[in-house]
């Protein structure tokens, strides 16, 4: 047994002072772990049963697969996310999405996004493809101070609120509507291809039919605004409500003065409902135009065939722009492997909003949601980068309103052959427009 | 004046078919004094029986009329003999609760087996042809319909009033205590009236699949006008579900035309509450 060796004060400094500073910095180091995590949960809500569960499933593969690309490494997909192997700036964090059904209903949309933010603790919330579960989910997002960034919903009251947490990608009912009445102006001075000037007293009476919920609601109030600022005549205004089982009187309502125009925002169930009872009075105008939504999307395509050439829709996204936007067709070329259907107008935005996402995510280099927040405000992403054919993404608050993405654009497509061609803006036309609107027979 | 010619003309269509959902709760109720909440679910288990008999096996859809029919009817006495007569058994909450549970229950096996996606047939004798004069439109397929329902309260009402099994139905529904003194296997009685219920819906389920489209949730959109509307013609009368059916309609067509779309459901139910109010038993109960 050897002597005791005592412990000198030098080294018991020397040994408790090292423990101290590296336990210090295992702490530092778990913080950073904490602040940087190995997933980031994002909570996304649409609808997922119910009538309008096909755009809701349309999106939530459009999500998912923007997340895979953004999580694991796509060599040969030529923008950045498909390099990434999860987010950079969160030391290659991965997107774990928790998918939510709010079913079309405002009150469990708002209910969906509490139990998100609340048990969850997710980062942020993405969704809602109606505008009424948007405007009740955003304003839970408000309230907990957690960002939102919504990819489809087009109702123009939702970034009218001043909202600092909500943030929307898409453009808007009334950048739409502005579309297609300069479009109309465009027709009058014979500047659209395919069809000479077509004076204004052939083509000034409108008809417009759109549902009561926030969305519907916000595309009458924009319709009436503009036809009084263009000087249209509105002969035919009826609303009714999403999913009823019958539309013959609302039909015989808005048929009876003969419109010239028709004007929709109808979501898909109502919208097949409609063109049947249509079909039925044997409908005809000149032109018929429509919101998107119901009325493009592929299960409308297929149930009415032919008989939808001639309908026109607003939308961000064709087929026909991957001519212009190759990286739009090879996102599409794996969406239609797992979906088995194309992009679409919603499912497009769904992907775009999510890519959005990522890219703050990453700006922001935290799960912080101020952080995130700040990093949304800040965001600019090219358009070169987007499958959809904006200028981009960014937030402003501009013009009355908060962290609209005002770098976003539409375009008017026209079906021909059941494919959608690109109408407007001329210059970028596909193909010569079809004017008169065949009718349904 | 064309434009009421035209209302009314589709208000009767559509009327003959609310009542023929109408139908299978009178009877239901008749016999029972129970409300059957899921009988929303039961034409929607039509609908779906029609739809997947007509794609599956290629056919016309009027010809699926059988396939619905047996598969409600099974469905119904199924439904009375694994659940409905246990739940007789307990308080009058226990049977409001259990048929709604049954509802849910349908609704969603429905939703896990199909998917939430909705479902329409392109193609049929019917499906997408009517016949205009004027303002006047007479779709083939409602008219097709409006057929079939007068038909099917026909038969009902026949057997009902003319044959043996239709008076032991009736004895049952006025005193179950007495009918079983007499020799009638009231059990059986309360089992057809459940298939019985089952088998119109199944009916109107096959018919409404030539021009609606088809969806787990469906039933509801169709069931909360057959609940008014049995209550308007008197819970239990068949004479009452066909007349009050026909008022719907024309509630809702002429009173969406005239009043506007955006009113029709409130003067549904501003009805319903009007009868309540000063017929409570409707126009037809006793």
């Amino acid at each position: 047994m050897g002597a005791k060796k005592k412990i000198s004060r030098r080294e018991f400094l020397k040994t408790t002072g090292s423990l101290a500073i590296g336990s210090a910095a295992f702490s530092m180091g778990l913080g950073v772990a904490r602040a940087q995590p190995a997933e980031v949960k994002i909570g996304v809500i649409y609808p997922l049963s119910g009538p309008v569960a096909h755009a809701g499933k349309m999106s939530k593969d459009a999500v998912d697969l923007c997340v895979d690309y953004v999580n694991n490494k796509w060599p040969d997909l030529p923008i950045p996310i498909g390099q990434w192997e999860g987010i950079p700036g969160l030391n290659g964090a991965k997107i774990k999405l928790i998918h939510a059904d709010h079913r079309g209903e405002p009150d469990r949309g708002a209910d969906l996004a509490k139990k998100l933010i609340l048990d969850e603790k997710v980062a942020g919330i993405c969704g809602c493809y109606h505008s009424s579960v948007t405007k009740t989910v955003s304003t839970v997002c408000e309230r907990y101070k957690i960002p939102m960034i919504n990819p489809e919903s087009t109702s123009p009251d939702l970034t009218k609120r001043g909202y600092k947490w909500f943030f929307r990608a898409t453009p808007h009912d009334r950048i739409f509507l502005r579309d297609f009445f300069e479009f109309l102006g465009l027709l009058h001075e014979g500047k659209v291809p395919g069809v000479g000037a077509i004076p204004k007293s052939e083509l000034s009476k409108i008809g417009a039919c759109t549902e009561n919920t926030e969305w519907g609601a916000g595309t009458r109030e924009v319709i009436q605004e503009f036809a009084k600022k263009f000087g249209y005549e509105i002969v035919s205004d009826v609303t009714y409500p999403h999913e009823s089982p019958d539309l013959t009187a609302e039909v015989r309502n808005l048929l009876a003065p003969k419109p010239d125009i028709l004007m929709f925002a109808s979501y898909i169930s109502d919208a097949i409902l409609l063109t049947k009872t249509m079909k039925e009075f044997k409908a005809n105008a000149k032109i018929f135009w429509s919101q998107d939504v119901g009325f493009y999307q592929p299960k409308f395509i297929e149930t009415f065939g032919q008989e939808i050439d001639g309908i026109m829709n607003r939308t961000v996204f064709s087929k026909k722009l991957f001519g212009v936007k190759p990286v739009a067709a090879s996102i599409n070329e794996e969406f239609k492997k797992r979906s088995g259907v194309d992009f679409m107008g919603t499912s497009a935005r769904a992907f775009t909003g999510m890519q959005a996402w990522a890219y703050v995510l990453n700006k922001a280099g935290s799960t912080d949601p101020e952080a995130i927040r700040q990093a949304a405000e800040a965001i600019e992403i090219p358009g070169k980068e987007l499958i959809v054919p904006w200028k981009g993404i960014n937030f402003e608050v501009e013009g009355g309103e908060t962290n609209q993405n005002t770098w976003s654009s539409g375009l008017i497509v026209q079906y021909q052959n059941q494919e959608p061609e690109i109408i407007y803006p001329v210059d970028v036309a596909t193909a010569k427009f079809l004017y008169p609107w065949p009718g349904l027979k | 004046m064309e434009m009421l010619l035209s209302a009314t003309i589709s208000g009767l269509l559509m009327g003959m078919l609310f009542a023929l959902v109408a139908l299978g709760l009178a009877i239901i109720f008749g016999v029972m004094n129970i409300v059957n909440f899921a009988h929303g679910e039961f034409l929607m288990v039509g609908m779906y029986a029609a739809f997947l008999t007509a794609t599956g096996l290629s056919i016309e859809p009027l010809l699926t009329l059988p396939v619905s029919v047996t598969i409600c009817f099974i469905l119904g006495i199924g439904s009375y003999y694994l659940l409905v007569r246990y739940l007789l058994r307990g308080p009058m909450l226990a049977q409001l609760l259990g048929t709604f549970g049954l509802m849910i229950f349908i609704r969603y096996l429905a939703m896990a087996i199909f998917g939430p996606d909705y479902k329409t047939l392109e193609y049929g004798l019917l499906i997408g042809k009517s016949i205009k004069w004027g303002p006047v439109v007479l779709s083939y397929s409602k008219l097709g319909t409006a057929v079939i329902s007068v038909m099917a309260f026909g038969v009902i009402y026949w057997m009902m009033n003319r044959t043996r099994l239709g008076m032991a139905l009736k004895a049952t529904a006025l005193d179950v205590e007495a009918a079983g003194y007499m020799g009638i296997n009231t059990e059986k009685m309360r089992g057809l009236a459940w298939g019985l219920g089952g088998a119109t819906v199944g009916i109107a389920g096959a018919l409404l699949t030539n021009f609606y489209y088809v969806f787990p949730t469906v039933g509801m959109l169709f069931v909360m006008i057959a609940f008014a509307t049995v209550a308007l013609g008197g819970f239990g009368s068949i004479k009452g579900a066909f007349i009050a059916g026909l008022i719907m309609g024309l509630i809702i067509d002429i009173g969406g035309t005239y009043v506007g779309p955006q009113f029709k459901f409130a003067l549904i139910y501003l009805t319903f509450f009007l009868v309540i109010i000063f017929r409570p038993q409707g126009l037809f109960g006793w």
